[in-house]
């Protein structure tokens, strides 16, 4: 049975999904909100979770995303939907796995590596993709202690060095301020469309949708936390702190003294930022892999999609500015749309209640 | 001719037709009434002086007829059978038992006077405890199954008994809990038994490769143990176990990686105690795969993965050092490997001159020349020593050090971070015999964790691993 | 086919692993490894006439064993027209790649204080491989000098100067550290000021570098130094605009609540007594309706250190402060108070944070008050010093 749990779902919505949101977020937040930058960081969150409760109220029919879809508008309109997700999902997959890419980059080595230090990371993600979902279910068993006990130590060792009157006087960024940080912060919330391809796969029992809600609430309310944090010890600098969840710990007094003992967190989160980076390409190569269900597809995807982010993130390579603006700036409108819009509108279309 | 007829020549010429070997000896001699009998047996491994006072003294005092139910009346051996088929006559004659066949009969009786080789039951050296029982298993399957019968004293205990070798014919024996182990995975086992078709079984390691579900893998599927009160144990949980004949390693079946973290003493230990120790294995484990790819990775791509004071001394110490960082982790861990290897194999008397050649020359003279470095050689100490901390996955884990080490050396932190990635998400996809191999943490199972690296008091275990779903969940009322 | 497949998965495996072997031996993605590597322990940053003369103190480390232990160092100078040109120039004429992720001292020159300095940190601020946890201070003269200086109690004189900034100084009250972040903090605030302890060497009186572990330097008879950073220069937009004296110094410690372990000095009768602060809580905050008003509290717990007058033999157990020396000790603390005010306030620093702490709390009264801060507040201090019960 290729099934994943609740409380796997729960791990992955309160866990793993919220490590994706350390790395460059807090830099755009807080350059496009200033010290407001927990106000749009929230909104986007609670239209994430709206997002996230409705799929969920999908997911308690059992029944998969195509075979959901098929039902009410056919084969063929089922099939293009499912490749209009997938093709959503790998143009979101594209802002995470280059921030991945510059993450690895700027923290695990002390001087440039080429792109070849992060090629093996496609091959993970093949290798990942590949597996049928339970594996994955099983993994977030593993990873959601890993990414608590990694996020906790970091805000342990950070909080002490937080001045938290930075983030003071609150609205001083006003409305425009609040709808440029959720612009910008837009293109780190699509994981209500992550959950789609799920469908069908989920063991959802009754009250699954709320309650995946309020964990993807909890892990939110983590990040809100963090990103107090970051700013309370950046202030006016923060703009220019890249991947701080990596810095914000150094500032420990005991560091001095015993090394970097931060970077075990880091390494943990790391580690889970691997598995979330993957996620996308994962999802997409579900969408396709419901549609037809012939038996090598999801590895010929897996291994497909893996060459292609890896040839366009060598194309990509120095352009990461340009691809930032572009997404965060003028395509940020695609994210909303898609994980939030798209949600609903399933539920509007699919959703019957249960019979008793 | 494929059983026995009346006419004992041609009976007779038919097994050793079978059973041409040299070894294989007749005997015959005739009972006071006149009876021929003709007794057949393989010299090394049949115990003569039994079967001259259990079989040979009585019948030759045979005044009866020549039925073969009388015959076997008289006797004196515990274990008698009556066979026609010359097939499985030979069989037995090979097992060491004799085969008395007699004129005018078309049956043969087997008497089982086998002679049994056995060393005295001592406790192991893989996995010897300060605590608790000191009794290991032997090469002897019926001194095995003897050991566990002692230990339960029910008719729930279930043998079952197999042949396995084409030409070994070696007995495997099935042991399991009636009503407590899962009848799915006892069929499951006996069915991957009976399919195995290979010459020889010298030892239960051969076996292992047939009950696994990915038989390539590097990662053990099938657990193994020593020590009855181990194996004992794990089929109260609702396991089945496998003994072979000649060899002392049992195997137990479904399998999950927390076992080799356990070990008997942390059940007679105090459960804090028992909790400290299997995080310290753990910890050791971990450090022992982790401990020199860091190392090579700190050097070659993160210096700041050193605090700065250690660092200046590394920096001191590896100078004048001829090779790259890797190169000489690399180097100084396979002189590690050959030693172990080397001081495995070698004549005791020989082991106390490698010692001295293995620390005076190779380590401090390599230092002294200017070949490796002092922290090179602390950390594959650390590293060695850590590894012996949980014996059973020696196998797998030194692999796993030196294929972490050969990543840290290339990809540098992330590439450690990848390779673990992999090796997680490869272990929580494996599963044999319907078990998660890394279960109870992946899948997660609340109340399993009791007794996984952790360790509740014997109060708090009252029911059966639920990994295992055995149908007999409570053990403890 | 069937039989391909099934033996592809080894396939792979074998060419992941001869990939690995490959990369493993020709250990190349550019990378730098510890042999290779300059390990800059501090930086020196003057200001010349053609841009920036910079000195980076390297680590070259003496062995791993008992008696060859520790870490000498040797100063490479480099110039160019952008401190990254320096950084540069130091690997082409080392041939080792400098690496700044253990550099934790920047030294500015006293000259390349007076212009923007944030100019000249820029380079160490935006290096993702810089700590910006790395203490910074301004020093007498150039920073090559002091950094080429042989320390008269450490191996290395970064390493003597850090000790200068270690916790237990700071408890003392006698200096007043900063880092990269928080000096950058101050710059971009709203406040644009901040402060770094002023380094000033002399020679260390009968000792001459002889064994020392630097090897840079002279010919064996330059005189061994020693640092002191009792005085702090204080900034406004990243200019260096005063220096505030020992006195001053110790009084800012104290309004941050930073001294535990210092001593004070009043009198008893003309004749001096220290006191030794065992508590200290110190402030800062801005009142006024129609004016802005500086409050300064200062209040300390102290106990008698040291008697200005000869003493019974039955009295030296007793550490009670009489009141007299207690009103002496505050009063002292009011006028350097008030003359710390002036200083910061003369000079056009907003040392004490005004503008940010109105800007945080009352927006409004900060739109009003921002132009005449920190020139037109008045200050009103409140100092209690009191002995321990």
């Amino acid at each position: 049975m290729n099934k994943i749990s609740t409380r796997q779902l729960y791990f992955l919505l309160a866990c793993i999904m919220p490590a994706g949101k350390l790395l460059l977020l807090p830099t755009r937040l807080a350059e496009a909100a200033g010290n407001d930058l927990l106000f749009p960081a929230a909104a986007c969150y609670l239209l994430e979770a709206g997002a996230v409760f409705c799929v969920l109220l999908l997911a308690e029919r059992n029944t998969s995303l195509y075979d959901l879809l098929r039902e009410r508008v056919g084969k063929v309109a089922a099939g293009i939907l499912l490749a209009l997700l997938s093709l959503f999902l790998l143009f979101a997959a594209l802002l995470p796995l280059m921030e991945q890419r510059l993450f690895v980059q700027s923290i695990f080595y002390d001087t440039l590596p080429s792109l070849a230090a992060f090629a093996p990371f496609f091959l993970f993600a093949a290798y990942l993709c590949a597996k049928p979902l339970f594996s994955l279910g099983r993994m977030w068993d593993l990873l959601a202690p890993v990414a608590i006990a990694g996020l906790l130590g970091i805000l342990v060792l950070s909080v002490g060095s937080a001045k938290f009157g930075a983030l003071l006087p609150v609205g001083a960024g006003g409305g425009r301020g609040f709808l440029k940080g959720s612009a910008a912060a837009a293109c780190w919330f699509f994981d209500a469309p992550l959950l789609l391809p799920m469908l069908g796969h989920i063991d959802a029992k009754k009250g699954t949708a709320w309650r995946g809600a309020l964990f993807y609430l909890a892990g939110g309310g983590a990040i809100l936390f963090y990103l107090a944090v970051f700013y309370a010890i950046y202030a006016e600098t923060a703009v220019n702190q890249l991947f701080a969840f990596a810095n914000t710990s150094k500032y420990f007094a005991g560091i001095t003294v015993l090394g970097r003992i931060d970077y075990l967190f880091i390494f943990a989160l790391a580690l889970v930022m691997a598995f979330y980076a993957a996620l996308p390409l994962q999802a997409s190569v579900g969408c396709w892999t419901q549609t037809f269900r012939a038996k090598p597809l999801p590895v010929l995807l897996s291994v497909l999609f893996s060459a292609l982010f890896f040839a366009l993130l060598s194309l990509l390579d120095l352009r990461f500015g340009d691809v930032m603006d572009c997404i965060s700036g003028t395509l940020f409108w695609i994210f909303p749309a898609m994980s939030a819009g798209l949600p609903l509108l399933l539920l509007l279309l699919l959703w019957r209640p249960r019979r008793a | 001719m494929k059983n026995v007829t009346a006419a004992l020549g041609r009976s007779r010429e038919a097994l050793k037709k079978l059973l041409p070997a040299e070894d294989i000896l007749t005997f015959d001699f005739r009972s006071e009434n006149g009876i021929s009998f003709s007794c057949i047996f393989a010299d090394p491994i049949t115990d003569k002086q039994l079967l001259g006072e259990e079989v040979i003294r009585p019948l030759s005092r045979y005044k009866g007829e020549a039925k073969a139910e009388e015959v076997a009346s008289k006797v004196t051996s515990p274990e008698i059978k009556r066979e026609k088929s010359l097939e499985k006559l030979a069989a037995e004659v090979l097992a060491g038992n004799p085969v008395l066949l007699f004129e005018g009969m078309d049956e043969a009786v087997v008497a089982g006077t086998k002679k049994v080789f056995t060393r005295a039951i001592a406790e192991p050296s893989t996995d010897v405890a300060v605590k608790g029982p000191r009794e290991g298993f032997i090469e002897d399957l019926k001194t095995n199954t003897s050991l566990i019968r002692r230990r339960f004293k029910t008719g729930e205990l279930q043998i079952d008994t197999v042949e396995i070798g084409r030409r070994s014919k070696t007995c495997v024996s099935v042991c399991y809990l009636e009503g407590t182990s899962v009848q799915k995975t006892v069929e499951e086992v006996k069915k991957k038994l009976s399919e195995i078709d290979i010459d020889a079984v010298p030892d239960s390691s051969y076996l292992t490769h047939f009950l696994s579900s990915r038989p390539y893998s590097l990662v053990k599927q099938v657990g193994t143990t020593e020590k009855p009160d181990i194996f004992c144990a794990k089929i109260a949980e609702g396991r089945v176990g496998i003994l072979v004949d000649g060899s002392p390693i049992a195997l137990t079946v479904p399998y999950l990686l927390v076992e080799d973290f356990q070990s008997s003493e942390d059940y007679f230990v105090p459960p804090y105690r028992a909790t400290f120790t299997r995080l310290l294995r753990l910890f050791a484990v971990v450090v022992a795969i982790y401990l020199p790819a860091f190392y090579v990775a700190a050097q070659l791509f993160k210096l700041q993965l050193f605090p700065v004071k250690l660092l200046l001394t590394i920096a001191g110490s590896i100078r004048d050092i001829p090779f790259s960082p890797s190169l000489e982790m690399l180097l100084v861990l396979l002189v590690l490997e050959v030693l172990n290897e080397a001081s495995i194999r070698m004549p005791k008397y020989v082991g106390m001159a490698l010692s001295v050649v293995g620390a005076l020359v190779l380590g401090e003279t390599a230092v002294s020349a200017g070949f490796v470095s002092t922290p090179a050689i602390i950390i594959i100490a650390f590293s060695g020593i850590g590894l012996y901390a949980v014996p059973n996955l020696i196998e797998q884990t030194s692999v796993l050090r030196l294929a972490m080490l050969l990543v840290a050396g290339s990809v540098g932190p992330y590439g450690i971070i990848l390779a673990t990635a992999f090796l997680l998400y490869y272990l929580v996809s494996t599963e044999n015999f319907s078990a998660p191999l890394l279960a109870p943490f992946a899948p997660l199972t609340g109340r399993d964790l009791r007794d996984s690296v952790l360790k509740y008091n014997l109060g708090s275990l009252e029911t059966r691993p639920r990994t295992l779903k055995s149908p007999n969940r409570r053990r403890l009322s | 086919m069937r039989k391909f497949l099934k033996t592809l998965p080894m396939k792979l495996y074998l060419l992941l692993l001869a990939a690995v072997l490959f990369s493993f031996f020709s250990n190349d993605f550019g990378l730098v490894d510890i042999q290779k590597t300059a390990i800059i322990l501090a930086a020196g940053v003057d200001k010349t006439e053609n841009g920036f003369l910079l000195t980076a103190q390297i680590a070259v480390p003496k062995g791993s064993d008992r008696t060859t232990g520790g870490t000498s160092s040797v100063e490479i100078e480099a110039e160019g027209k952008t401190v990254s040109d320096c950084v540069t120039s130091i690997y082409s004429k080392t041939g080792w790649v400098p690496k700044l992720v253990f550099c934790d001292l920047i030294v500015l020159g006293e000259e390349t204080a007076k212009s923007d300095v944030i100019s000249h940190l820029n380079y160490f601020l935006r290096n993702e491989y810089m700590p910006d946890s790395c203490l910074v201070a301004v020093c007498e003269g150039s920073a090559k000098e002091l950094l080429s200086s042989t320390s008269a109690l450490a191996d290395a004189s970064s390493l003597a100067i850090e000790q200068l900034f270690s916790d237990a100084a700071q408890k003392s009250g006698k200096v007043m550290p900063n880092t990269l972040k928080e000096f950058a903090i101050g710059y971009y605030g709203v406040s644009k000021s901040s402060y770094l302890p002023f380094l000033r060497m002399a020679d260390q009186e009968g000792a001459e570098n002889a064994a020392s572990g630097s090897s840079s330097g002279g010919e064996g008879t330059e005189p061994q130094k020693i640092y002191t950073a009792e005085e702090t220069a204080i900034f406004s937009e990243g200019r260096m605009v005063g220096l505030l004296s020992p006195e001053e110094t110790l009084l800012f410690s104290m309004l941050e609540g930073k001294v535990f372990a210092g001593t004070l000095s009043a009198e008893r009768e003309g004749e001096p007594v220290t006191l030794t602060v065992l508590k200290n809580d110190g402030s800062v905050s801005l009142k006024g309706e129609d004016a802005p008003k500086a409050v300064l509290s200062v209040s300390l717990v102290v106990r008698l250190c040291c008697r200005g007058v000869t003493a019974p033999i039955a009295d030296v157990s007793d550490d009670s402060v009489p009141k007299e020396v207690l009103e002496s000790a505050a009063s002292a603390l009011k006028e350097h108070a008030a003359a710390l005010f002036e200083h910061a306030k003369s000079a056009g620093c907003d040392l004490f944070n005004l503008k940010r702490t109105l800007y945080r709390t009352s927006p409004k009264r900060y739109a009003k008050w921002k132009d005449l801060l920190p020139g037109a507040a008045e200050v009103a201090l409140d100092v209690s010093v009191s002995s321990k019960k």
